[in-house]
């Protein structure tokens, strides 16, 4: 019964996704909405839950032990409980506050505060790291080990000097070339690939709806 | 361990430093380069630049503050384009943050103009050579609305004066008044230009668009909806030089601030650098394969 | 006198579109009406508005506008069952004229979208052929699968981690549950860590999305009982991060820095962060496996791990790895699916190149 239950649910949900597909009906969108939007939302919420109750968890084992970097724990749990604090009852910006203060003097920490001044700078500077690692990674793996990779390396080498005013200098048709690699052999590769996925993810729903795949319930059978 | 086994095991800080020298000191100095204009550049160029003397460019501000660096310098060339061959201007913007955005571009270039004119003629002058209509919404409204009476779409501008009361308003009816609108965004608002102002009107639609999304619009341009694209900071610097150029002919003293074209270098320096690291790493590469055969 | 006749004679020159057309909108939920007209052939055109009258209501209202060269329009602002009839507006700049009045229409919900129906044709074929071959699985004819070295590599990564005496970082993607390509991770997670739990090896998991989390606790939890290992089962194995993607890269980074796992999997949809990760594993000296089905971050994978699982490869791995016929059958009739579209692309192609040419007189 364990397993049987979630098989059936998933059979009947799956094939009602696959039928709401093609009727319009607004009997049938009416639930497939309510599916969609209701049910998934109360279901994230409550998961939330048990998504945070596992983030206290881990950082309070690792407290416990006194495993490597656990003073680290420490941050990362009252950052939480600070942020929980000023987003439950510090209200969203000055012109929706909530019950407690969220500023001293000039200082204001209210939640749109946190994250213009702590998750955008945070955020960008991990995705600026990008352009360190994008060298690093070409000069440590790309390599002409074969036919493939050679090929690679060359268009790459066309593309990177295509995209600055030097190739022109250098080669006259080298942007236009550039462009015809990424409008024509590109898109018929992603093209090939793209179809592969689209019937390899048509595939993995079938057989997850008719009970065949079960590795999401652990495997076997 | 050799010289080439020792070079492909360098510490990857060496590595981070010199790609933060690279792109870190053209910044500040950038160097001489001069960018060379592409097919989509050069046609939304020449098109701006033999239209009708009666029609005006239209700017829409579509881009956000985060995406400012890379399209900023398109709405800033555009505009240098436009006051210097006397084209009256229209600017919107559809997204509400890039409200600012454009305040901001049009204030820089008639502050440039300004400061260099001599006579009334020379001058940019709010109202008679360019209006800023400012945000609202929905956007669908707008698109084809303008195609009636922009006064109605827009019946005050984003300075609070009344557009009928305009005198650029009375040359600026609808969108047989204007000669192109050119779209600068992140996002898909191009397309919706395309959608209804150019399907249902007929007007010629530019594009402005990042270097990631450049590459969706290509099926536009080659079908003929875009008129032409600059694409990312090589679209805005090959299109600064197009004006630079064009200043020249007429005789324009004055030098441009030209972001585009500064941040190129930058941005050349980098992919040069990039290319260095993978020719050194393939020479180690093949060294020391031919050394263990 | 005169003037007063000509200007009426101006007025009255404006010529109205013809033909004005209102039809329930095909193929929806209802609550929308198609119009059609055809264009008005005077050139002094600017737009054309669009007036709704409601059945025993004499006004008309305004419901939208049409450019000059539109000659359709979709009200979506109408109520099924009742009745609704149209004109259209033609605008120039001094003057206007009224279209004749369209018949009456009703709009009403559809039971069946036909626009969709190349869609439900593909999806019965393909599933008949995985149907067919997973019935030629069940009676024991070997399939032949091939190689993929990304999976072939699974065992010796973790071998490798075992003898290191290190563990093992598995992390299933950014993505939500309604992802394929996180469902297909799960099914890859299951597999891996029946193997970790054989092995004795330490799992590390984790997670982005809480819905995501409770699925992988509970897949990795079935796969330590399934192994007999339930006692080495550690709630602490899988655990939720954040939901922000940055942070969560950089959490992802900070934990193989410190932990240094022996291998590494990224394995289900990445965005921007894929090389922040790949990179930041390969200067831990880990064995890397990749699998996305997110074309655009393939090439970063591909130059920074050590085998990367290309698109549909991801979703076949579970099939691969656990090598059960009724996976292995999918798999089959999914590459007979792909042959027919080959077949199908290539056909048409002909015909669409020979189109203007006299062979197609042939046909």
């Amino acid at each position: 019964m364990k397993r049987r239950l979630p098989l059936m649910i998933v059979l009947v949900l799956g094939i009602f996704g696959a039928v709401a597909f093609v009727i319009p009906h607004p009997i049938v969108k009416s639930i497939d909405e309510t599916m969609r939007n209701d049910v998934l939302r109360i279901i994230t919420a409550f998961s939330l839950v048990l998504g945070v109750g596992s983030i206290i968890q881990h950082h309070l084992i690792k407290i416990r032990r006194k495993a490597e970097h656990w003073p680290f724990s420490y941050i990362a749990l009252i950052s939480l409980a600070v942020s929980a604090a000023i987003g439950l009852f510090g209200g969203i910006d000055p012109a929706s506050p909530g019950i407690l203060p969220t500023h001293i003097g000039g200082f204001s920490f209210h939640m749109q505060a946190l994250y213009d001044n702590i998750m955008i700078p945070l955020a960008s500077t991990m995705f600026a790291l990008l352009a360190f690692f994008m060298a690093s990674a070409a000069y440590r793996a790309f390599r002409a080990r074969n036919l493939e990779a050679t090929l690679l390396l060359i268009a790459a080498f066309i593309l990177m000097l295509g995209a600055v005013p030097l190739g022109r200098m250098l080669i006259r048709p080298l942007p236009d070339f550039a462009e015809w690699i990424l409008t024509v052999p590109n898109t018929a590769a992603k093209r090939g690939i793209m179809f592969g996925i689209g019937l390899g993810s048509i595939a993995t729903s079938l057989k997850i709806i008719l009970g065949i795949e079960r590795g999401w319930l652990g495997g076997g059978g | 361990m050799g010289f080439w086994n020792k070079l492909l095991k360098i510490d990857r800080r060496w590595i981070y430093t010199i790609i933060w020298l690279v792109v870190m000191i053209p910044l500040l100095f950038p160097f001489k380069i001069k960018p060379m204009a592409m097919p989509p550049v050069t046609r939304l160029f020449n098109y701006i630049d033999t239209m009708p003397e009666d029609k005006a460019l239209v700017i829409s501000v579509d881009y956000t503050p985060d995406i400012q660096p890379e399209l900023h310098p398109m709405c800033i060339a555009l505009l240098h384009h436009a006051f210097a061959t006397k084209r009256k201007v229209g600017l919107l913007t559809l997204q509400v943050m890039g409200l600012g955005l454009g305040e901001a571009a049009i204030r820089q270039v008639t502050e440039e103009f300004n400061a260099h004119a001599t006579t009334h003629e020379d001058s940019i002058i709010n109202g008679e050579d360019y209006v800023y209509w400012g945000w609202t919404t929905p956007i669908i409204t707008i698109l084809l609305g303008m195609g009636e009476r922009i006064t109605n779409v827009y019946p005050v501008d984003y300075y609070g004066h009344r557009t009928e009361s305009l005198p650029i308003m009375k040359h600026l009816k609808n969108y047989d008044d204007i000669g192109i609108v050119v779209s600068i965004a992140g996002s898909s608002i191009p397309i919706s230009w395309v959608n209804f102002a150019n399907t249902q009107f007929g007007v010629p639609i530019g594009c402005g668009a990042t270097a990631v999304s450049a590459a969706d619009y290509y099926p536009y341009l080659n079908s003929g909806q875009f008129t032409g694209m600059m694409a990312g900071m090589k679209g805005a610097a090959e299109y600064e030089q197009l004006v630079a150029d064009k200043f020249d002919e007429l005789g324009i003293k004055w030098e441009l601030r030209r972001k585009g074209t500064e941040a190129m270098s930058s941005q050349t320096a980098a992919h040069i650098a990039i290319m260095i690291f993978i020719i050194i790493g393939n020479i180690a590469y093949f060294v020391i394969r031919r050394r263990k055969k | 006198m005169t003037l007063s006749l000509s200007l009426i004679f101006l007025l009255s020159s404006l010529s109205p579109p013809t033909d004005v057309i209102a039809r329930d909108k095909p193929n929806d939920s209802g609550g929308a009406i198609l119009l059609t007209w055809t264009r008005s052939s005077d050139t002094t055109v600017v737009s054309y508005r669009v007036l709704r009258q409601t059945e025993g209501k004499a006004t008309w209202d305004t419901v939208g506008l049409a450019g000059r060269l539109a000659n359709r329009f979709t009200d979506d602002e109408v109520q099924d069952g009742i009745r609704y009839r149209y004109q259209i507006l033609t605008v120039s700049e001094t003057e206007t004229a009224e279209s004749a009045p369209s018949e009456y229409t009703v709009c009403s919900p559809q039971w069946f979208n036909f626009d969709r129906m190349p869609a439900v044709i593909g999806t019965i074929i393909f599933t008949c052929l995985i149907v067919f071959f997973i019935g030629r699985a069940k009676r024991n004819i070997k399939l032949f699968i091939r190689r993929i070295a990304g999976l072939d590599a699974v065992e010796e990564a973790l071998g490798r981690a075992t003898e290191m005496g290190r563990g093992i970082l598995y992390v299933p993607g950014l993505s939500s549950i309604d992802d394929v390509a996180t469902i297909a991770s799960m099914n890859i997670l299951g597999e891996v860590a029946k193997k970790t739990a054989k092995f004795g090896t330490p799992l590390i998991v984790p997670l982005r999305d809480p819905i995501v989390y409770t699925v992988a606790r509970e897949v990795v939890k079935e796969s330590y009982t399934a192994a007999g290992r339930a006692d080495a089962f550690n709630q602490d194995m899988v655990f939720y991060v954040t939901d922000q993607q940055f942070a969560f890269a950089a959490a992802v980074d900070g934990i193989m820095v410190r932990e240094k796992p022996a291998t590494n999997f990224f394995i289900g949809m990445f965005w921007a962060e894929s090389l922040i990760l790949a990179e930041t594993g390969a200067t831990t000296g880990a064995i890397q496996i990749a699998g996305t089905d997110a074309v655009s971050q393939l090439p970063f994978f591909i130059t920074a791990c050590d085998y990367t699982l290309i698109g549909e490869e991801l979703y076949a791995a579970s099939a691969y790895l656990s090598r059960e016929p009724l996976l292995l059958g999918a798999i089959k009739g999914q590459d007979y699916s792909k042959l027919l579209i080959l077949v199908l692309i290539v056909v048409s192609t002909i015909l669409a190149l020979t189109a203007n040419l006299p062979v197609q007189n042939i046909f």
